[in-house]
Formats: C-alpha cells, sequence, structure tokens
C-alpha cells in the first residue's frame, strides 16, 4: 500500500490533493454551520419569505434558461450552416456580449427606459406614449437573456461546426425533410453543448447580485446580501445558501438524469457540412434577427455608456482612476494565472489510469461554478478568518506587532474565492485540449525516459496552448467583471472597476459609473478578440 | 522566450505599482475614516482640517453595512478611527455591534441638538434630511396633503410611490412610526400604504419622483436632498423633474415629519481616539457645517448654521421629536413588519 501511494505521490497528485483540500474546506466549514440551531431572522424569512424567493428564483432561471437556449441555439445554427454577407464579422462579434457585465446593461437599460432616459425621450419625441418599466423580474430576465446568451451560443456553435455532415446528408438520402433532418439529427447531437450552455447561463444567473438588488427581484441571491448584511445573520445567510445549493444540485442531477443512459461521441471524424447561401425570407429575417441581437445586447447600452463617459471624462479620469484600472488587471491576471495553473494540474493528475479517487476529487473541486458568489465569499471569509486566529501565534512570532487579521485583510483572500468559483472553466477548457490530443505523445515522451516536467513543458504544452489561452482568457474576463465576491472580500480601499462602477450606480451617478463601465467592456472585447482571432499556424482556429 | 521575459518584468511593474496603491501608512499624526459618503467637496473639508491641526485624514469609502461588518471583523485590529454612516438605524447597530467607543465632548453637545446624538454618546449627527412627500401639483391640491397616515385613504388608491422595504431609509420611516404610534398602528400604516402603491417599489428615490412627473402616481415619499441634487443636476430633463413637483412636510399639526442624519462615531479600538473627536468636532463646527450639508442638499445640524437657499426657500417645519436612537432600536422590527404585509 504504501508502495502504491508513493508510486502516486508527484508533482500533479500533490497540487491537485493540495487545492482540493482548499477548496472543499471553506464549503465544509460552512456546512457545519447549518447544524447550529436556526435564528429568529431566519424562522421569519422561512415564514414569510422563503417561499417567495424559491417561487421568483425558479421563475427567472426557467425563462432565462428557455430563451437564451433559443437564442444561442439559432444564432450559432445560423452562422454555421448559412452563408451571407457580414457572417464572419457576426461569428465573433455574438460573443462580444459576453464582455457586457450584466449589472452594467441592467443600469444603462434602466436609464434608458426611464421618464428622462434616451429611449423614454425618442418615444416621446416620435409621440408614442410608451412607458417601459424594466425594473423587475421580466426585464432581469431580459437582461440576462442578452448578456449571457453567448456561452450558449459559443458552445452549441462549435459543437455544431464539428459535426459530420454524413449524419444530415444519410438522413436526406433516407428521405427525411428539413425538419425531421433539423429536431431528429442535429438537434439531438447538439444536446451536450446545449445544454452544457444553458447550465453555465443558468449558473451564472443565480450568482448575480447587480442585476437583481438594482431591480429588486427578490431571488436567492438577493435574500442571502440581505441577510448578510442588513439583517446581520450570518445563520440565516448560510442556510439560505444551503436552499440554494440544493436547488442548484437539483437542477445538474436532473439534467444527468433526463440523459439517461446516452453517450454522445464528439470526436467523430467527418467532413464539416458546407454552407449553404440564404433564401427568399431568410436574407431579410435571418441578417436582421442576428443584428438586432448584437444592437440590444451589446451596442445601443454601449453607445449610451460611450455618450455618458464623454460627460462625465474629465471628472472622472485622473491618477486615482489610473490605480483603479491597474488593480483591476493585476488582480484578474494573478487570478487567472493561479487558477490555470492548478487547473493544468488537475487536468494531468486526472490523465492516465483512472480511479474513483480522482474523479471524485475533480467533481468536488469543480463544484466552485455551481455556488454562488455569495456563498463562496461568506464562506472562504469564515475559513480564512478561523485559519488568521489559528496562526496567530506564529504570526505573532515573525511580528511582535502583528494584528491578527493577516491574510483576511489582504487580496489573498478574494484571488482565493475567485479560484475556488472559476476553477471550473479553466479545468473544463484545458481537459477539452487534453482529450483532443489523446496521451500517446506523453506516454511516448515518459518511455523516452524524460520526466514530468519536462514532458510537461516540452510535449504537453505545446500541444494545449490553444486550449490553455482559451481557458485564460475566459477565466480573465469572468474574474474582472465579477461583482459579488469583489463586493465582500476586497481589503478596505482596494476597488477594482467593478465595484466602482457598483459604487457609482448605488449612488444613483450613472453618467459616472460610464467611464469605468467601457473601461471594463473594452478590456472584456479585446480579450474576446484575441481570443477568436487567434492563429495557429496561420490558420484560425475557430473561425469556420 | 524574449516574450516570456517581456511578460514577467511588466507584471512584476504591475505588482509594484498596485502595491504601491494599496493601503496607506505615514509617521505624521492620522485618523482613518471609514465613511459611507464621500463628495468632492468633503476632501476639501479634510484638507482643511490637516491644515489647522496637521492631522492627515485616511479615507475608506464603503457601504455602511460592509464598513460595520468589517469593524466587527477586525475587532482590535482595525485601523479605523471614525465612522461616518448615512443614517441613525446603521449607526445604532454599530453600536449594538460593539464597535463604536463613547465619547464626552462639551463642544459636540453644544454644536448638536440632543435629538440627534445618541443618548450615550456612541454616535454625533453631522447633518440632517427629511423624508417628505412629493407631489404633482397638477393632480394632487396641497389641502389635500396632511399627514402620512391619511397616504392610507381611499382618496390615494394606486397613488402612492417609494422605494423597497429593504432600503434603509424607509427602514427608519417605519421606527419611527413603532415608536410614535407603536406597533399595531404601524403596522396597519404600512399595510393600508401598500394598499394604495402605484407599482410594485422598484428603483431609487430619484425613480419615484419621476415617476410622478410621467404620471404613473401622484405622492412620492422621499428624502429631501434628493430634490436638491435633481434641481442642480446635469441633467437637464431631472432639473424639468425637480422644477414640476412640489415639496410636502406631512405632520405640522401632529407628531412632526420624520428625520434622520448622517453621523459619526468614534471607533471602539481607534488608535487616535483624541484626534477623532478633535476631527467630529471639526465637522460639527459653524465653519465646517455649511459645506459638509451643502454638498448633498442636506440641513446642518448646527442650529446656528443656515441651510442652503433651495431648503430655506421650503420654509422651516417640524420634525418628529424622538431620539434618533430609536431608529436604530426598532429597525429589525421595521424590516420583519415591513415583509409582513408584503411591501416589498
Amino acid at each position: 500500500m504504501l508502495k502504491r501511494l508513493k508510486r502516486n505521490i508527484n508533482l500533479f497528485s500533490v497540487i491537485s490533493v493540495a487545492a482540493a483540500l482548499l477548496i472543499i474546506l471553506p464549503m465544509l466549514n460552512i456546512l457545519i454551520e447549518i447544524l447550529t440551531p436556526p435564528s429568529d431572522a431566519w424562522i421569519h424569512i422561512r415564514e414569510n419569505l422563503l417561499n417567495t424567493y424559491i417561487i421568483n428564483t425558479v421563475i427567472m432561471i426557467a425563462f432565462v434558461a428557455v430563451f437564451s437556449a433559443l437564442v444561442g441555439l439559432f444564432s450559432a445554427y445560423i452562422v454555421t450552416r448559412y452563408e451571407f454577407k457580414g457572417r464572419k464579422l457576426l461569428s465573433w462579434f455574438l460573443i462580444l456580449p459576453l464582455a457586457m457585465p450584466s449589472y452594467i446593461a441592467a443600469y444603462v437599460y434602466a436609464d434608458m427606459v426611464s421618464y428622462t432616459g434616451t429611449l423614454s425621450r425618442f418615444f416621446r419625441m416620435i409621440n408614442l406614449p410608451l412607458r417601459i418599466n424594466i425594473m423587475n423580474i421580466n426585464g432581469a430576465i431580459f437582461i440576462f437573456v442578452l448578456t449571457l446568451f453567448p456561452y450558449v451560443y459559443m458552445l452549441v456553435r462549435s459543437s455544431l461546426s464539428k459535426q459530420s455532415a454524413s449524419f444530415s446528408e444519410n438522413a436526406k438520402l433516407l428521405g427525411a425533410n428539413k425538419f425531421i433532418v433539423f429536431f431528429r439529427v442535429v438537434l439531438p447531437l447538439l444536446r451536450p453543448a446545449l445544454v452544457a450552455g444553458t447550465l453555465l447561463v443558468v449558473l451564472e444567473t443565480l450568482n448575480d447580485y447587480g442585476v437583481v438588488a438594482y431591480f429588486n427581484v427578490r431571488v436567492f441571491s438577493f435574500a442571502i446580501f440581505n441577510a448578510w448584511f442588513s439583517l446581520g445573520d450570518t445563520v440565516a445567510a448560510i442556510r439560505l445558501s444551503a436552499v440554494l445549493m440544493i436547488l442548484v444540485f437539483a437542477i445538474i442531477f436532473i439534467e444527468r438524469f433526463l440523459r439517461g443512459k446516452r453517450r454522445y461521441t464528439l470526436h467523430v471524424k467527418g467532413r464539416p457540412i458546407e454552407r449553404v447561401p440564404l433564401r427568399g425570407w431568410q436574407k431579410i429575417f435571418f441578417p436582421m434577427f442576428l443584428w438586432g441581437i448584437m444592437a440590444f445586447a451589446f451596442f445601443i447600452p454601449l453607445f449610451q455608456l460611450i455618450y455618458y463617459a464623454t460627460m462625465t471624462f474629465s471628472d472622472v479620469f485622473g491618477l486615482e482612476f489610473i490605480f483603479l484600472i491597474i488593480n483591476s488587471l493585476t488582480l484578474a491576471i494573478s487570478a487567472t494565472l493561479i487558477t490555470v495553473f492548478i487547473a493544468l494540474m488537475l487536468a494531468n493528475y486526472n490523465r492516465g489510469v483512472k480511479n474513483q479517487f480522482k474523479t471524485g476529487l475533480l467533481k468536488v473541486t469543480n463544484l466552485g461554478y455551481a455556488i454562488p458568489g455569495a456563498v463562496i465569499a461568506i464562506a472562504v471569509m469564515i475559513f480564512i478568518q478561523d485559519i488568521d486566529r489559528t496562526l496567530y501565534p506564529l504570526y505573532r512570532l515573525i511580528n511582535p506587532d502583528s494584528g491578527r487579521l493577516v491574510i483576511s485583510s489582504t487580496l489573498a483572500m478574494l484571488t482565493f474565492a475567485f479560484v475556488l468559483r472559476f476553477m471550473a472553466i479553466g479545468y473544463n477548457s484545458i481537459e477539452a485540449s487534453y482529450d483532443k490530443i489523446g496521451e500517446k505523445y506523453t506516454e511516448a515522451a515518459y518511455s523516452l525516459k524524460a520526466g514530468k516536467i519536462r514532458t510537461l513543458l516540452s510535449v504537453d504544452l505545446p500541444l494545449i496552448k490553444h486550449g490553455l489561452i482559451s481557458a485564460s482568457i475566459i477565466v480573465f474576463i469572468d474574474v474582472i467583471k465579477e461583482l459579488p465576491l469583489t463586493l465582500i472580500l476586497r481589503p478596505t480601499n482596494y476597488n477594482t472597476l467593478a465595484s466602482e462602477v457598483f459604487r457609482y450606480a448605488r449612488e444613483e451617478m450613472l453618467q459616472e459609473s460610464a467611464v469605468p463601465a467601457l473601461v471594463l467592456i473594452s478590456v472584456g472585447s479585446l480579450a474576446i478578440y484575441f481570443l477568436t482571432h487567434y492563429k495557429k499556424k496561420g490558420v484560425p482556429i475557430n473561425v469556420r | 522566450m524574449k516574450k516570456l521575459w517581456l511578460f514577467l518584468s511588466v507584471s512584476t511593474f504591475l505588482f509594484v505599482l498596485s502595491a504601491c496603491t494599496l493601503g496607506v501608512s505615514s509617521d505624521a499624526e492620522s485618523i482613518t475614516v471609514f465613511s459611507e459618503r464621500h463628495y468632492d467637496t468633503d476632501q476639501v473639508l479634510y484638507d482643511q482640517f490637516e491644515e489647522e491641526t496637521g492631522i492627515k485624514v485616511n479615507v475608506i469609502d464603503g457601504d455602511a453595512d460592509p464598513l460595520i461588518n468589517r469593524l466587527e471583523n477586525e475587532g482590535e485590529d482595525t485601523n479605523a478611527d471614525v465612522l461616518i454612516i448615512a443614517d441613525a438605524g446603521r449607526l445604532h447597530r454599530a453600536k449594538e455591534r460593539g464597535v463604536l467607543q463613547p465619547v464626552s465632548s462639551d463642544v459636540l453637545n453644544e454644536n448638536i441638538p440632543s435629538n440627534y446624538r445618541d443618548a450615550d454618546n456612541y454616535w454625533f449627527g453631522l447633518t440632517m434630511r427629511a423624508r417628505v412627500l412629493v407631489y404633482d401639483p397638477n393632480r394632487v391640491d396641497e389641502s389635500e396633503l396632511s399627514t402620512y397616515e391619511a397616504l392610507t385613504e381611499p382618496r390615494f388608491n394606486g397613488e402612492i410611490v417609494t422605494r423597497t422595504s429593504s432600503n434603509i431609509y424607509n427602514q427608519s420611516l417605519m421606527a419611527s412610526f413603532i415608536e410614535i404610534m407603536g406597533e399595531e398602528l404601524a403596522r396597519d400604516f404600512a399595510s393600508g400604504l401598500v394598499n394604495n402603491f402605484a407599482r410594485r417599489p422598484s428603483g431609487n428615490d430619484r425613480d419615484q419622483a419621476k415617476y410622478v412627473v410621467e404620471g404613473g402616481a401622484s405622492v412620492a415619499i422621499m428624502n429631501t436632498y434628493y430634490i436638491g441634487r435633481m434641481m442642480y443636476s446635469s441633467d437637464s430633463f431631472e432639473r424639468e423633474v425637480a422644477d414640476t413637483v412640489e415639496v410636502f412636510f406631512p405632520n405640522q399639526d401632529t407628531t412632526g415629519t420624520h428625520v434622520n442624519v448622517s453621523a459619526a462615531g468614534v471607533t471602539k479600538h481607534a488608535n487616535n481616539k483624541e484626534a477623532a473627536i478633535q476631527f467630529i468636532e471639526f465637522l460639527s463646527s459653524e465653519s465646517s457645517q455649511s459645506s459638509f450639508a451643502n454638498a448633498n442638499y442636506e440641513y446642518p445640524i448646527n442650529p446656528s448654521v443656515e441651510a442652503h437657499e433651495l431648503l430655506k426657500s421650503w420654509g422651516d417645519f417640524k420634525a418628529q421629536d424622538i431620539n434618533l436612537s430609536v431608529l436604530g432600536e426598532n429597525s429589525y422590527q421595521a424590516t420583519i413588519i415591513m415583509d409582513e404585509v408584503g411591501w416589498e
């Protein structure tokens, strides 16, 4: 037994297990708190508010899931199956809404439809007495669908472009018409991508705080923040988190169940499907649909923000602002590097012989994404404060004047939370790349007596470079626009672009919020541009 | 390889740079202020304080609840000396959580009326605002308005707007009613008010005024300083809204209009207690009050200082005669009541 243990201890396994422990412990810590007796506030919540929270949350994610799946599916389908002017541009443009954080879109749209806003003024100008109230659950659904559908879009597009033409062609040969081909051949094959994408959208929706707080939508994340901050009740906040996590696991479980025993082969080598030109009504409707989505999801809020920024630029921009940008960037970069590094270790650990321990470990580390930011924030804060308090004697040894809260007052806490939360994204992307190259190259290197690290650096990394870079970029975008964790865990006086936008919007200074918002969106857009235009050996990887 | 070096050196540079932006330390005497409000003109005052006393003022912005939570978590290790919050209820919460300490100061007692400072000297009001009725004179005549309670009458069915119950200002409003009317009547009031809502609470105070001008409602319950902000907004439409509506101070013949304060307290583990007290005294003094209050169109707490001309144009008014500590004492109960009657 010891021999087996010795054989298994290597760089990958050690780092993986350590990382997994660090990710699991805060969660366990929080679960233990549930064993404490309920507080008055919790009883009040349970009796008066819990049902509303559950119903509102379920309704919200149901509609968001359905609509974002539809929008993502159709946009991906049109872009991969048809040829038309502007297609290449649209194929990566449609990812840009991800660079627009949901809460920014929420603030901008709320402002635009308010009495003094652009849209209302426009309606009055053309004598259309239309009054839109967006600050409710419908508005929230609208915002989430627009800013999150790219998750579905990206995954479906990727899957569609790899789908072999032979499936649909065989179906046609057997007499199926267009509809049957789509609904019974193409769509079922897309199921994993569609489901994975929609699941991502749902998780992001559950995690959001900015939108639901601003629109006063009574859902779980709102309730958790409220209990934590307004009622000052940790116990209630944790119990709400527990209920939310049960909801999330229920969703994941239902998906697994519905999938049943079906297995999906994704690596079929075949001819990609050829594009056909648009015909008749499609010529007008399809581009209109796609550009319409782009307008609402990205360009309209963007232009409104640019307009506001020109008004307040000189007020907001200064040395402080530059520091703000630097803060955001360094935080995002370090969190990304650490996350991707650990994800790489985990992916390597997962290769070779599979066993239950490994699979279990991986499932657990990827859990972080499903857990809403508010919950993670509470878990991490309590956990690290406990560590700090335990290590206090040690700190004293090093520095007699040391305060108690050493780690908890630094960026380390927030970075740790980011790693916890975004590990899954980094891991999935890297694992997909490893899947593609298989294990033969690595094994060949080992058989030639190359060590693990050398193999990793000289053989594996160059092969998965693209996956590594996409993983980094996606994690980076997510970190830089993240809000709930940042709000709760940042050191006092450490502001990021996201927290500043939130602060301005909260103080009803929307015009001022435009400047940091625009910087955020630009950074995200740039990252997406790099992601989609990264060339490998002169051939763009994704543009098909 | 070269790219790697370039990348590493750039990141190291950025790290060092960001480390410089993190935190402050100085050998000169200084105080750290955790503040919920931070207007540009405040900084001018703080600089003035530094000039007069040589004490540097470090300000850390934040929302009230996270700041209080942080103070609580940090305990003895905090470097905060002063806490400034925009609502008396929350200051009471800070007091209850044990993050403030009482101070005795004749200057503060003189400058600040007793209703607007904590009875145990834990916090001191610095600026005041009233939560009033803002109405459209084309739809409601001034003679129709009298009290908050009257808003629950059938006349106002579908005409009232205010923001969400999770906002501290409404919680404090309810807290004051619990104190004055008792829990039963306060609950009846809340219930009747919700009945007369024109829409589900959404948006902030300014949104309520805008909704009134749009014609969606005729009376909004909001803070006085937002009218000031809109009146002098850089947005011409906001100015138009402020010009259209009128302000009414309810309960003048009965219990008085609800008021609230922004206030400051000295933290329990302040490193520089004397300087902290000096700072708060400075803010309450005649020379600072005008600027400090006018920054946000609020009433100065110091009775010998005149208010902004806009506020003066509304005339004097009678405020609720309660010590504002009760706003905090009753706030939990207020939240429960509002949840129970369905005030979202």
